[in-house]
């Protein structure tokens, strides 16, 4: 009984530690700090928040709000709330990650590569916007969309737009990120 | 093309940590070890500071060829 308590905290601790948070929170308190310590790469978070935005698009293709059997206002409600939920993840998502601090502080490699980032992000939007668009028209079209679906398509298209100007650029920094050996 | 550098051999050499280079060429720790790895590319400016630094000439830091193995202590007599 008591290794089976013993295993099962063993394993909380193991959970705890795989977050990463003990590990962060030991280099914060330490007297040797790493210097990037509140600018961690974020590879997989990012890609969470894009995917929540992703799936509220295709939610809003496939399954249109019936504009006539709720009101404006919990339509409106309900975009606002998701927008305001996505973007906060967008906004965590960016301050914390490797592009998180101010751009005055950068030295030339960090310059070069906010510029890197920020170069594939925008090249990587004027693509997709470039396609999705058309995509979009010609949906509109066929399944003649009513002008309350098409709102809310425009509206997710733009929150995604936001989401992801805000989060690759942070995505393409962590994965560009390598560990340095230490001294 | 790629870019060699010998920042390491010269840093052991003279007991300089990367956050002390770092600190006299103004860049983060981080860029130095970047640089040593081969990962990162410098400005002119940060080669000719980083030479300034450890009182050499710039090729003796930074060549397109890779550097031959060396006796002896380095920048002198090179």
């Amino acid at each position: 009984m008591k290794s089976s308590h013993g295993s099962i905290l063993s394993r909380l601790d193991d959970a705890v530690r795989w977050t990463g948070i003990p590990a962060r929170v030991a280099d914060a308190l330490s007297d040797d700090p790493s210097v990037d310590r509140k600018h961690q790469p974020l590879r997989w978070v990012p890609l969470l928040v894009i995917a929540v935005s992703c799936l509220q698009l295709v939610v809003c293709l496939i399954w249109p709000l019936e504009m006539d059997r709720i009101s404006l206002g919990a339509a409106v409600s309900i975009m606002t709330g998701m927008m305001v939920s996505i973007m906060t993840g967008v906004l965590v998502v960016y301050t914390s990650g490797p592009l998180g601090k101010p751009s005055r502080e950068d030295d030339e490699r960090e310059a070069a590569l906010r510029k890197d980032s920020f170069l594939f992000c925008l090249g990587l939007l004027a693509g997709l916007n470039g396609l999705g668009q058309p995509i979009l028209l010609i949906m509109s079209h066929w399944q003649n969309w009513q002008t309350g679906h098409s709102a809310i398509v425009v509206v997710c298209a733009l929150i995604l737009n936001a989401n992801l100007l805000g989060t690759l650029p942070t995505l393409y920094a962590s994965w560009n990120f390598r560990q340095l050996p230490k001294e | 093309m790629s870019l060699h550098n010998r920042i390491a051999v010269f840093r052991a050499e003279r007991g300089i940590s990367r956050r002390q280079l770092a600190e006299v060429v103004g860049v983060n720790p981080q860029t130095i070890g970047y640089l040593e790895r081969g990962d990162y590319q410098p400005s002119l400016e940060l080669a000719l500071k980083i030479a300034r630094h450890f009182g050499v000439a710039v090729e003796m830091i930074f060549s397109l060829d890779r550097f031959a193995m060396t006796f002896g202590r380095t920048g002198e007599g090179e």
